[in-house]
């Protein structure tokens, strides 16, 4: 038969045959030939690639990965990593009407007297930066963080701020970070989705427009997990319980035999390659899905590093992951907004930093004992901050802080940024920035660049132009790279 | 438009230098095109270039400073320099860091010796460089008189043209127009065609592209049979079938949902139940669609009814009423209502006409001959539209036509009644942590799945409405609703209309919109749509671009081609049934899909058609094939939706699936079925392995292979070579090879040995057969259509 068709073009998928029929279809030695096959023949054709095959970045990247760790509703700087000491000498006053022309319509509205921090800020590490008490685990770890007190967002609300942060754009579908990330970079592993967004119990706020791949093909969509269930619905159709794994291996080896017949009549496609590649992931892919789920493999000093929470769960998983070489791993700390606090803020700031503290030092721990932070770009922040004075409440139990945009904080930790310095600064009372103004368009462009892409060249066609996460905006900011 | 303004305005700058020319000649000479290249051109290297010239290819806030007319003109702040005056210089003061808002370059300020040249630069008339680089097309981008210019002269927007089609020099290929210019083509590039298929090759891929189906033994013989007496005759007897029954309708149909990004919900969910908001009688719009091309509804008269059902007579208890689900099934829940004309403007601009619109939102449109003001023109109508609540049954208009069994009307009342009773009771109480009504969170969760899953509920039209006032219609400056410009009447495209002729003021102008679409002299519409067809029953298209024939689209592979199946479809009525039978009949279709060297040497993508395009399974063909080979698959059509293959799957075919937009289902996304999300031009086509594992373990395709084990037909066989005769025969449609039958038997027997060991018997289901039918539905054969 291959005489027949033994053409030049016919060659190397003869020799690859060869090798396919002489295998006892392993796995892994046939996937990483279909994956470095070339064909050698000098025929024009483009061989058939999978969308999500590895492909390089414009340049050396710093970051293979990120952990982004999202405070959905907006925590308030003031209190955690911003500390005003002004607003406590005036805790209580009303602001200045020309300051206070300076908040959003919105805000303006329902502007209460200023409101200190209760929270006691002291300085830590050899940097000295100032962290409050909200984050004693977390305030041990300052010397990696890079503390960006300067962010400003467009609109002051919860979906156009989600939006903005994660998809470049406040009001308009366009495709999230992670998914640009896995266009421009394929997925590493080939066994688990590369864009994987961890939330317990529901969806944030703007849902699945938070990581959509909008115009960008379907697969690199972030695939969202409920990390209160199980890990199975990572990938529907995980497993099948009723055969052995060995049953199901001498099944698949029938197909391969039958698709190899099927190619030797058609030459020179190679989706059909593709396909008898990918049914070999497909299978392997049945333990690795499973497995990343398993905490039960970590050891108990792990565990109880990371503690006994949502969120210890959570960021214990996400670690799995960015083992496993999924690129983007969003973490969400729940469903709604949790960190949105209108009212009862200190208890309710209280709460939730109690319930992230740990596990998040724990995360940045485990990280660098592994040798991974250096490679793992751990983001930490909201969609926007909060006010410096109360919202008008008629129960002074339950003052709260209104939203903010004009100067929040959000901090980074390894993946080649600078740790233990703080960029930017808002004004004494916290209304405005003062100083080195980032824009998320820039913060966008800063990450891109760590992963290794100039954010101008990152680009896809669609409707007739190319579009880019940070469109027509964004620098880069070396001062806080290392 | 903007530019023409800002080219006047270079004219009277000009006249301003001159004059400025001899109001500053006491303070400062003319400085000549040498100091420019030694003393400014650095500067402007080093802290500019990068986001203003065409070298970095950036032109950010619209300013080029690598030419005299970039900094005349200005960006859109405005004129940047104003010669012989630094002080009334934009740049200067940029530069200078004056002004909060404007300070350039942004990453630091130049030295004040750099500020000094180029106020010294200004002051003595800001010469340009010594070659100007003057107009460039990349200094036009968003130039929109260039553009209407580039317009004049694109292809898509001429006149389609009637073309005598050019004899063939191939056996055979003479007799329909459609070979007669691929063979011209063909034959221009020392091209030959492939022979015909082989019969089976042929029955096969026919009834895929015609039905989504594939044939049945029985059928493929039958065909055989026939093709071996009259090969022509047998071929139009099978097309002519196929395309009279309603599986042509549900197959050509869903490449339609594509564009009309159809889904059975919005795309948001109530957080507090998780589930998302329903859009219960959506199907009538899907049902609507099938109906409209199995009765072989006109194409114009078919998009005129999608837009303006309402406006051309018919009432709302027309069945076609529910064609204006076309806008009402869009994505719309908590966006603002921007979003959703946006998505109407898309949908119907991108969809139907391949051209682009919506960039034209917030400025003129950079690459395309589309102000903004056609956009805001556009807007006037859609804005003049009510959208109907999805769950008011006392809105939307009541269908007939559905006649559910009395048992399951009997059954939905009895339900209907409960959920009332429950909606009663809880009037006035709210839910916990949200504050919002119970009695909505029953209508908006039960009372919603009661209705769209329930075979015993009443069926209504979606539909939009018109508004008793249509509200005037003003562009929104940069798109910001809060800045309202010019007032643009409602009318249709500058490029297509140039007498921008207003809609009448007492209505959206939906009918009049209609008809500037489906007017004969409208160069897109008909190409846009036999491009589609041409695609999906060749595998490629003639235009790779399906929804954008705009400059920045891609031209035709075959323009002649393309313009003699857009003139004929026309010519036949607007006929979707006479299209695809002309296409399918010729031989360029009919060919075989073979790989052939010498032509993959000059042709590798086969853009001219060389060859036949092997196809893969859509994810619905694939799912529905399954069905179908066990014997399964339930053909009645219209009606409510069902699952695909979670619990209590339908076996209806995959049209008849529930699609979540809120969440599309993991599998359906994993095979690139489109988000819905916005009108789709094309389906990706990917390979990943979760496709893989669909195959591997999904509860549909291994109880679907026990069904094949389970039929009749297999039960009767006698011996184990038989059994494996069978099942090639039910799944693949052919006998097996000998070293197919031997390999198929050694993994049974050796699954029987394995079973039979008492030990495993707790681990091992005894079931060889099914893995045998599994392996195959597995198998590359199965999904791939030659």
């Amino acid at each position: 038969m291959w005489i027949k068709e033994n053409t030049s073009r016919m060659m190397p998928i003869f020799s690859r045959r060869e090798l396919l029929q002489s295998t006892s279809l392993g796995g892994l030695a046939l996937a990483g030939l279909l994956a470095n096959s070339t064909d050698g023949s000098g025929a024009e054709k483009e061989p058939y690639e999978s969308p999500l095959s590895q492909k390089p970045p414009h340049f050396a990247p710093k970051a293979k990965r990120i952990i982004h760790l999202f405070m959905n509703g907006g925590p308030s700087q003031m209190d955690t990593f911003d500390p005003k000491p002004q607003l406590n000498h005036l805790d209580g006053q009303p602001l200045p009407d020309s300051v206070l022309q300076q908040l959003q319509p919105t805000q303006r509205n329902r502007a209460g007297n200023i409101f200190g921090s209760p929270f006691k800020f002291s300085n830590h590490g050899e940097s000295g930066l100032p962290v409050s008490e909200l984050y004693p685990h977390v305030a041990k770890h300052v010397d990696e963080l890079c503390v960006i007190r300067s962010m400003q967002g467009e609109i002051a609300n919860h979906t156009p701020g989600l939006l903005l942060t994660n998809c470049g754009h406040s009001t308009l579908a366009r495709p999230s970070l992670g998914s640009w990330l896995l266009y421009g970079l394929g997925n590493e592993s080939d066994e688990l989705p590369g864009f994987v967004v961890l939330c317990p119990k529901g969806l944030p706020t703007a849902q699945s427009r938070n990581w959509t791949s909008d115009f960008l093909p379907g697969i690199y969509q972030g695939t969202h997990i409920d990390t209160e269930t199980s890990g199975k619905q990572l990938v529907p159709n995980l497993t099948r319980e009723d055969i052995r794994p060995g049953t199901q291996r001498a099944q698949v080896a029938l197909t391969q035999f039958l698709n190899r017949r099927h190619s030797l009549d058609r030459p020179g496609d190679e989706r059909l390659e593709s396909q008898i590649h990918s049914m070999e992931l497909a299978f392997r892919m049945q333990s690795a899905g499973t497995d990343a789920f398993d905490l039960s493999q970590e050891p108990e000093s792990i565990r109880e590093m990371y503690g006994d929470s949502v969120q210890a769960k959570n960021l214990l998983i996400a670690r799995r992951l960015a083992e496993r070489g999924v690129r983007y791993i969003q973490c969400y700390h729940g469903a709604g907004q949790p960190w949105d606090h209108h009212a009862a803020i200190v208890n309710n700031i209280r709460r939730m930093a109690k319930e992230s503290d740990q596990a998040i030092a724990a995360l940045l721990t485990d990280l660098k004992q592994r040798g991974m932070l250096d490679e793992t770009l751990v983001i930490w922040g909201g969609e926007m901050g909060r006010t410096p004075t109360i919202q008008e409440t008629k129960d002074a139990s339950k003052i709260g802080r209104d939203h903010h945009i004009d100067g929040y904080t959000i901090w980074l930790a390894g993946g080649g940024f600078r740790g233990g310095m703080a960029y930017g600064a808002t004004d004494e009372l916290a209304m405005a920035v003062v100083e080195k103004p980032v824009m998320l368009a820039d913060f966008h462009a800063t990450v891109l660049h760590q992963m290794g892409f100039d954010h101008k060249r990152l680009t896809y066609r669609y409707s007739g132009r190319d579009f880019r996460l940070t469109d027509v905006q964004g620098r880069v900011i070396h001062d806080i790279l290392a | 438009m903007m530019r023409s303004s800002l080219l006047s305005v270079t004219n009277s700058a000009w006249l301003f230098l001159v004059m400025s020319g001899f109001a500053c000649s006491q303070e400062a000479k003319q400085l000549g095109a040498d100091f420019f290249e030694q003393r400014i051109r650095p500067i402007l290297v080093d802290h500019c270039y990068a986001c203003h010239s065409e070298a970095a290819g950036e032109q950010q806030g619209g300013l080029l400073l690598d030419r005299q007319a970039g900094w005349l003109e200005g960006g859109e702040s405005n004129r940047v320099v104003v010669p012989g005056e630094p002080e009334s210089s934009l740049l200067v003061k940029a530069v200078r860091y004056e002004d909060s808002e404007l300070q350039m370059p942004p990453e630091e300020k130049l030295s004040n010796e750099e500020i000094r040249w180029l106020e010294h630069w200004i002051r003595g008339g800001a010469p340009g460089p010594v070659n100007d680089l003057g107009e460039t097309k990349f200094s036009r981008l968003g130039d929109q008189a260039y553009l209407f210019d580039q317009a004049k002269s694109h292809w898509a927007f001429q006149r389609i043209r009637r073309i005598t089609p050019p004899n063939a020099e191939f056996h055979g290929w003479n007799q329909s127009s459609i070979d007669r210019f691929v063979a011209a083509d063909l034959k221009a590039d020392r091209l030959e065609p492939s022979p015909v298929a082989d019969p089976k090759t042929l029955v096969r891929r026919l009834y895929y592209d015609l039905t989504g189906l594939p044939p049945t033994m029985q059928q493929c013989r039958s065909f055989i049979d026939d093709y071996q007496i009259d090969s022509e005759q047998a071929v139009t007897e099978l097309v002519d079938s196929l395309l009279a029954s309603r599986e042509y309708a549900h197959q050509i149909a869903r490449m339609w949902l594509d564009v009309a990004r159809y889904a059975d919900t919005d795309s948001f969910y109530r957080p507090d139940t998780r589930t998302p908001h329903y859009f219960p009688f959506a199907f009538a719009y899907r049902d609507y669609v099938v109906e409209a091309f199995h009765r072989d509804k006109p194409y114009d008269q078919f998009l005129k009814e999608q837009l303006a059902a309402d406006l051309i007579g018919f009432d709302a208890d027309s069945p076609e009423i529910a064609a204006l689900g076309f806008y009402a099934v869009g994505p719309h829940a908590n966006r603002a209502q921007e979003e959703s004309l946006d998505d109407w403007i898309d949908t119907s601009m991108r969809g139907l006409m391949g051209i682009t619109v919506a960039c034209a939102r917030c400025h003129d449109h950079k690459y395309e001959p589309v102000p903004t003001a056609d956009y805001y023109a556009l807007r006037g109508v859609f804005a003049s539209l009510n959208r109907v609540d999805p769950l008011d049954e006392k809105q939307l208009p009541k269908l007939d036509g559905y006649s559910p069994t009395t048992d399951a009307i009997s059954d939905y009342e009895e339900k209907r009644a409960a959920i009332d009773k429950k909606i009663k009771e809880a009037a006035g109480k709210k839910v916990g942590g949200n504050n919002l009504p119970v009695p909505l969170k029953i209508k908006e969760t039960e009372l919603a799945e009661l209705l769209l899953f329930h075979p015993g509920a009443p069926t209504h039209a979606m539909v939009v409405t018109e508004k008793s006032k249509p509200p005037a219609s003003f562009v929104f400056v940069r798109g910001d609703a809060g800045v309202k410009g010019e007032e643009v009447p409602r009318r249709f495209l500058k490029v297509l209309d140039p007498m921008q002729s207003a809609f009448p003021e007492d209505s959206s102008g939906r009918k009049q919109l209609a008809e500037k679409i489906v007017d004969p002299m409208n160069p897109l519409t008909a190409r846009v749509f036999v491009n589609r067809v041409w695609g999906q029953l060749i595998g490629s298209y003639l235009v790779s671009t399906p929804s954008d024939f705009g400059l920045q689209g891609s031209a035709p592979s075959h323009p002649e081609l393309l313009d003699w199946l857009a003139a004929d479809f026309i010519d036949h009525g607007w006929s979707v049934k006479s299209l695809v039978r002309s296409i399918v009949l010729s031989q360029t279709y009919q060919q075989d899909s073979l790989n052939r060297d010498a032509m993959a040497k000059s042709d590798p993508m086969n853009l001219k058609l060389w060859r036949a395009n092997r196809k893969r399974l859509s994810i619905e063909e694939l799912r529905d094939s399954v069905l179908a080979v066990s014997g399964e698959l339930d053909l009645t059509p219209r009606g409510r939706p069902g699952e695909l293959w979670g619990e209590g799957y339908t076996r209806r075919r995959a049209i008849y699936g529930y699609i979540n937009r809120f969440n599309l289902d993991p599998t359906l996304r994993a095979f690139d079925f489109p988000s819905a999300m916005q009108t789709q031009p094309k389906r990706d086509e990917s390979i990943v392995a979760p496709q893989a594992l669909f195959t591997l373990n999904s509860p549909l395709i291994i109880e679907q292979a026990a069904a094949v084990v389970a039929k009749q037909g297999f039960q009767e066989c006698n011996d184990d070579e038989g059994r494996v005769i069978s099942i090639f025969a039910n799944v693949l449609q052919r006998r097996p090879t000998a070293l197919e039958m031997k390999r198929v038997l050694r993994f049974v027997d050796q699954q029987k040995i394995l079973v039979q060991k008492p030990a495993n018997a707790a681990h091992f289901r005894d079931a060889p057969w099914e893995l045998v039918v599994q392996s195959l539905l597995m198998s590359n054969e199965f999904q791939y259509v030659d």
